[in-house]
């Protein structure tokens, strides 16, 4: 996957550089706002990862033009700050994502995989994996044949795990996606939304779908 | 700088200046008036009367000669009236009527109007002085007429009025002047009150507070919003003082550990395992710093940043949702999370924080109730139209004498010195409720009298449900 990397803190862009590439992706640095617009526009990138506090022109005016010039390319936006009126701020001049320092790089991995599987996701109506069977319209969930009783905020979330089937989702995702808080709860408390999920999906089944990655959250996969 | 000076040039006395203008004015327009609806009066009546009767004399003499005219004048001037009559021959000799003489002024062929004082003899024999208004000329033939009306009382009424509205406008005056500067002095004396505790606080002693007489008027509003402007700077004050040293007390810890398991990782002889937990180990306390420090700027900007995006906010849902988010957990932990939320709660505000704030409240209590206890969420709306959201548990609560200590910034009770946080999480809510015009209120909880429990009420102002649709 190419990673465009608008970032102007040179530290910062080689630390998460090495480790994008770790992860596999090709990345490319752009230090100022106004360099990384043109290099998006030329094109070619799968995922922009964007720093709002830039020098030249700041991230947000840096993707409102972008979607005004018809770049969908999926971008994540970084702050120094997690705080709400930035983030709307940022979702509404067009970033699909936003996450807020401090991050853990796991955090930010996971983040731009996401973007990239969630792109062309979001229109499925049947959410398959393995024998998990999951029908959007009629909000009903089957797993070898057998219909499985879900609560509506269960159902959400395992909705969401089965969007990302395959990769990690850390807790911060399942919080702000599933309920849409973007605080951090000091208890273990998405740990036992899963535990709970896990017993409704995995009890009765040989094989678990559901898994925990230690240290950075969860995958459901076959 | 001398007080007496000073006082004439406070805003009351000007404005007792002022007032002491508009007596003035309005007593000579008043004297204006009075001499235009007596004196001008009488005087256009005279005329009328004296010209009419000088006419018709002037008819029985061009009729009857001068013998007539003599008759006339003598039966006119023996009449009971205020017309007064004299008849002289052409060089001034009276020949009869109410005056020995004729007044002195010189008489010219055409008619002529006279204003005159006068004394005379009255047919009792008493001595008469007045002032008469009338006309005189010279008849065909050179014999002298006058007639004119005695003016008498009225213009002796008319005078005393006149000196009375005078008098009036100078006691007026004075009366203006002298409140004008009691005023004046009494303003003084509260604005210097004023100015003094302004003073004592710009030097330095921010404990100062203006007086109030508690007589409710705009000075003891003045002093009130002087005094709660000054609470709020002493509280800010008194923050920034405390935040650092508790900034670096909290930090100090953790960076100490922090550098001190790199330290020990270093000097060991090398393990990956051991390595590799002490690196993990490193992870979590630069997470928790970290933490921390976003706890502190969000802090910061919820309280210098006036200009968050607020929108209704259907609270019954999102505390329904708070609840259902944090029940499994608490369930796990041993402990009962029970939420009772009333319908229809509507509030204006910002969603992210009103759940953060509401969160906050909720993990304090399952942090501070021992397993097997109960966290209560009730969220109903006030006879006074607010919306009150209690978050109660059984748990050991907080002395009252602490209570208003636990919402500052970095301020952890010694007994809950021992559990994670950094101090912050009622400062946020308390904060947070600011923002909204609300505020936050610590009571007893669910307990008894050995475990009070602790009750956080959050009372934020409720908008209309129908309107916000």
């Amino acid at each position: 996957m190419r990673v465009l990397l608008v970032e102007d803190d040179a530290d910062m862009a080689a630390s998460l550089k090495a480790s994008l590439t770790a992860d596999e992706h090709d990345v490319e640095i752009a230090a100022d706002g106004e360099l990384g617009e043109s290099m998006a526009l030329s094109g070619g990138y799968d995922v922009i990862v964007l720093d709002r506090m830039l020098p030249k022109k700041i991230g947000t005016a840096v993707i409102k033009d972008l979607r005004d010039q018809g770049l969908s390319t999926p971008v994540l936006m970084l702050s120094a700050l997690h705080d709400e009126d930035h983030r709307v701020e940022g979702l509404e001049a067009g970033a699909n994502d936003y996450l807020g320092k401090p991050y853990s790089t796991r955090e930010l991995l996971a983040r731009v995989k996401a973007l990239w599987n969630g792109r062309d996701r979001d229109a499925q109506t049947r959410l398959q994996v393995g024998d998990l069977e999951m029908d959007l319209l009629a909000r009903t969930v089957k797993r070898g044949g057998k219909k499985l009783d879900l609560q509506p905020r269960e159902f959400r979330l395992l909705e969401y795990l089965m969007r990302n089937a395959g990769q990690t989702v850390t807790r911060k995702m399942l919080l702000e996606n599933v309920w849409d808080y973007h605080f951090d709860p000091q208890t273990n408390v998405i740990d036992v939304h899963i535990s709970r999920l896990r017993s409704k999906i995995d009890r009765d089944f040989a094989q678990s779908l559901l898994h925990t990655v230690r240290g950075s959250g969860y995958r459901l996969e076959a | 700088m001398r007080p007496s000076l000073a006082l004439l040039r406070t805003t009351t006395f000007r404005l007792a200046l002022v007032q002491a203008g508009i007596v003035l004015a309005f007593v000579v327009a008043l004297l204006v008036y009075i001499y235009v609806a007596t004196i001008g009066q009488l005087n256009a009546d005279s005329d009328v009367l004296a010209e009419q009767e000088y006419a018709a004399l002037e008819r029985a003499y061009g009729e009857g000669g001068i013998r007539r005219l003599n008759q006339e004048v003598v039966e006119r001037a023996a009449r009971q009236g205020p017309l007064l009559y004299v008849l002289a021959e052409s060089n001034g000799a009276v020949i009869t009527g109410d005056f020995q003489q004729l007044p002195a002024v010189p008489v010219g062929d055409a008619v002529q109007r006279l204003d005159f004082n006068f004394e005379r003899t009255d047919e009792s024999g008493a001595d008469q002085s007045g002032r008469a208004r009338g006309q005189v000329g010279r008849l065909l033939n050179g014999p002298i007429l006058l007639v004119a009306r005695d003016l008498g009382d009225s213009a002796l009424i008319t005078g005393r009025i006149t000196r009375a509205l005078w008098t009036v406008a100078l006691l007026g005056l004075l009366t203006s002047v002298a409140s004008g500067l009691i005023g004046a002095w009494l303003a003084s004396r509260r604005v210097e009150a004023l100015t003094n505790t302004t003073r004592d606080v710009m030097s330095g002693d921010l404990t100062r507070r203006a007086p109030v007489r508690g007589e409710g008027d705009e000075w003891d509003e003045l002093a009130l919003a002087i005094n709660a402007m000054l609470d709020r700077l002493e509280r800010l004050m008194h923050i920034s003082r405390t935040a650092g040293d508790a900034i670096a007390h909290d930090l100090r810890s953790p960076l100490t550990r922090f550098r001190h398991r790199l330290e020990s990782a270093l000097d060991a002889p090398a393990d990956v395992e051991a390595d590799r937990e002490a690196l993990r180990k490193a992870l979590e306390e630069a997470d928790r710093l970290l933490d921390m420090f976003a706890a502190v700027l969000r802090l910061a900007r919820v309280e210098s940043n006036p200009d968050w995006r607020f929108e209704p906010i259907d609270a019954t849902e999102a505390l329904r949702e708070l609840v259902e988010f944090y029940e499994p957990a608490a369930e796990e932990q041993g402990r009962t999370l029970r939420g009772e939320i009333s319908d229809g709660l509507v509030l204006s505000g910002e969603h992210g924080l009103f759940a953060q704030a509401v969160s906050n409240l909720i993990e304090n209590a399952l942090k501070y109730t021992p397993e097997g206890g109960h966290v209560e969420v009730r969220a109903v709306r006030r006879p006074d139209g607010r919306i009150e959201i209690a978050v109660s548990d059984d748990g050991p609560g907080i002395p009252p004498a602490d209570r208003e200590r636990v919402l500052e910034r970095f301020v952890r009770l010694e007994s809950a010195r021992s559990s994670p946080g950094a101090g912050l999480g009622l400062s946020l809510v308390a904060a947070v409720a600011r923002l909204h015009r609300g505020g936050l209120h610590l009571r007893d909880g669910l307990g008894d009298d050995t475990h009070r429990g602790l009750c956080a009420a959050l009372v934020l102002p409720a908008i209309d449900a129908a309107a916000a649709r």
